[in-house]
């Protein structure tokens, strides 16, 4: 016991506990508990997606067999609905207070930040505009296929008219949410090398930090290079 | 009962290419319901119950001649019953039998997510399989005529089946067979138009001028073809007036499933095409970006 506790502490150790911290030549940006919930609401979107498709096409029919049939899907569907619904409540109280909009985001330009070209804004902080506004999005799209999932779920303590109206915007949050989380995969994996660690390991590099959020990086490293 | 075995199917729900053979040619059959000789007799309600094994429903007494206020899932085949005013000088007691229209272009079979939990047969008669329902209650919204009900256990969708099953093996449906006046008549739809229109010719001979055959074009006709007195105002008898399948269910199966595969992969070939034209975003070596 005693030699546990007289080693000084390692990245891995202080990455379960607290973020923003420099350590090392590595900086943890997401803490255990961050890591944990993002995974948790993570499986349960796949989840729910690998469940709804199915029902939304035939052409995605196979994927009902993964979880014994589309009759299996019809209430798992539901049930890991509210699950992620309940997951992102919470990581929206956990990461609310960092996505917050400043004035600095208003210059965010998505088209510009795509062409990976120019310098990145000096500005820019824990988090980018594009990543904010994915994180409000998520949100708004959760309450709105929760909303209308729910009259889908029990459709005889529904009338049909609500329904028919359910449909077609349960059906536009899910097209939104795929597009979505297809730029959300790509970016925090192939697109930007260095980043998915930061959702694993829970750490990221000063150069990754320097070059993707400078301000963060400054605030982080209290202004030393 | 699930779908017929023997029957050649023309239409399966959530199904891209998998109706039948198309080889099978067999003619249309329907059912003809004349409601100007209906007596509410309810014959048509207890054979119904009865071939169909169906547990009794309790009736419920709403101050008409109606056994029940509306079609329920162990009941199939409702005889309504309204008092209408029809004019300054008229006043009429109209009889309907209210159960599945089998149309010929299924809003139910449209809307259904569950690949063939309902079928269409060659023969026009659009038919459930409780085996492959999910009990997700989406071909409410996509019938016209408030046609599904679903049971208590699991939301299976359970409705008319035209006795199917009789059909098949050359039987009338049981209402037709129990019914005393002629007032249901089961054949080809072809020529149970025919008599139809000859029925209305005489309704029109004798005073009733806006007799019509309610076939509604908006579904593709119906295979249950019904006589009214006053053809002019098939609301009357709680018929829609030019049912259709639903926009919605238009907009959800023919406009949001295109743009939803589109938008799919212009996701995927964009994250793609993006990552060769852009190349992947990484600190530059040596550590001073």
């Amino acid at each position: 016991m005693s030699e546990i506790g007289a080693r000084a502490p390692t990245v891995m150790d202080v990455a379960r506990e607290r973020e923003d911290v420099l350590v090392g030549e590595e900086i943890v940006r997401h803490k255990l508990s961050s890591r944990l919930i993002h995974w948790t609401v993570a499986i349960f979107f796949v989840g729910a997606l690998l469940t709804g498709m199915p029902i939304w096409s035939p052409v995605f029919g196979w994927m009902a067999y993964l979880f014994g049939g589309l009759s299996v899907c019809r209430w798992l569907h539901a049930w890991l609905g509210v699950a992620f619904s309940v997951g992102t409540v919470v990581m929206f109280v956990a990461w609310v207070s960092d996505m917050k909009f400043d004035a600095n985001d208003r210059k965010f330009s998505f088209i510009d930040y795509l062409k990976f070209s120019a310098a990145e804004d000096p500005e820019v902080g824990k988090y980018n505009a594009g990543q904010k506004l994915f994180f409000w999005s998520v949100l708004a799209a959760m309450l709105v296929v929760l909303l209308t999932g729910i009259p889908l779920w029990w459709p005889k303590e529904f009338g049909w008219r609500l329904r028919q109206v359910c449909i077609v915007l349960h059906d536009v949050g899910f097209i939104f949410w795929f597009v979505a989380i297809v730029g959300h995969i790509y970016l925090g994996t192939a697109a930007e090398p260095g980043t998915f660690r930061s959702m694993t390991r829970g750490t990221v590099t000063k150069p990754w930090a320097r070059l993707h959020h400078p301000r963060w990086f400054r605030e982080v490293t209290g202004g030393r290079r | 009962m699930g779908a017929i075995q023997g029957l050649e199917i023309r239409r399966s729900s959530a199904s891209l290419r998998g109706g039948g053979t198309m080889l099978r040619q067999q003619p249309t059959v329907a059912k003809y319901i004349d409601t100007t000789i209906c007596i509410g007799c309810k014959a048509c309600e207890v054979a119904c119950q009865e071939w169909n094994d169906l547990p009794l429903v309790k009736t419920e007494q709403i101050g008409t001649y109606q056994t029940t206020p509306t079609l329920q899932p162990n009941f199939w085949n409702l005889i309504q019953f309204r008092e209408v005013d029809t004019g300054p000088t008229g006043f009429a007691w109209l009889l309907r039998k209210d159960q599945c229209m089998h149309c010929a272009d299924p809003g139910c079979l449209a809307a259904c997510p569950a690949p063939g939990a309902i079928v269409q047969y060659q023969n026009g008669i659009v038919d459930v399989d409780p085996e492959k329902c999910i009990g997700c209650g989406l071909c409410e919204p996509g019938c016209p005529f408030d046609v599904p009900r679903y049971t208590a256990r699991d939301n299976k969708m359970a409705k008319c089946t035209l006795c199917v099953d009789r059909v098949t093996v050359g039987l009338e449906p049981a209402c037709i067979k129990a019914c005393p006046t002629g007032c249901l008549q089961f054949g080809d739809k072809d020529s149970l138009l025919a008599l139809g229109h000859h029925r209305v010719g005489q309704l029109r001979e004798n005073g009733f001028a806006q007799a019509a055959v309610y076939d509604p074009p908006g579904v593709g006709g119906t295979s249950v073809i019904t006589i009214l007195r006053h053809g002019d105002h098939p609301e009357w008898y709680g018929l829609p007036k030019d049912p259709s399948v639903p926009t919605t269910v238009s907009l959800w199966k023919r406009v949001l499933h295109p743009i939803g595969f589109v938008a799919m992969a212009a996701a995927i070939f964009g994250a793609i095409g993006h990552f060769m034209a852009f190349g992947p975003k990484k600190p530059k070596e040596g550590g001073e970006a």
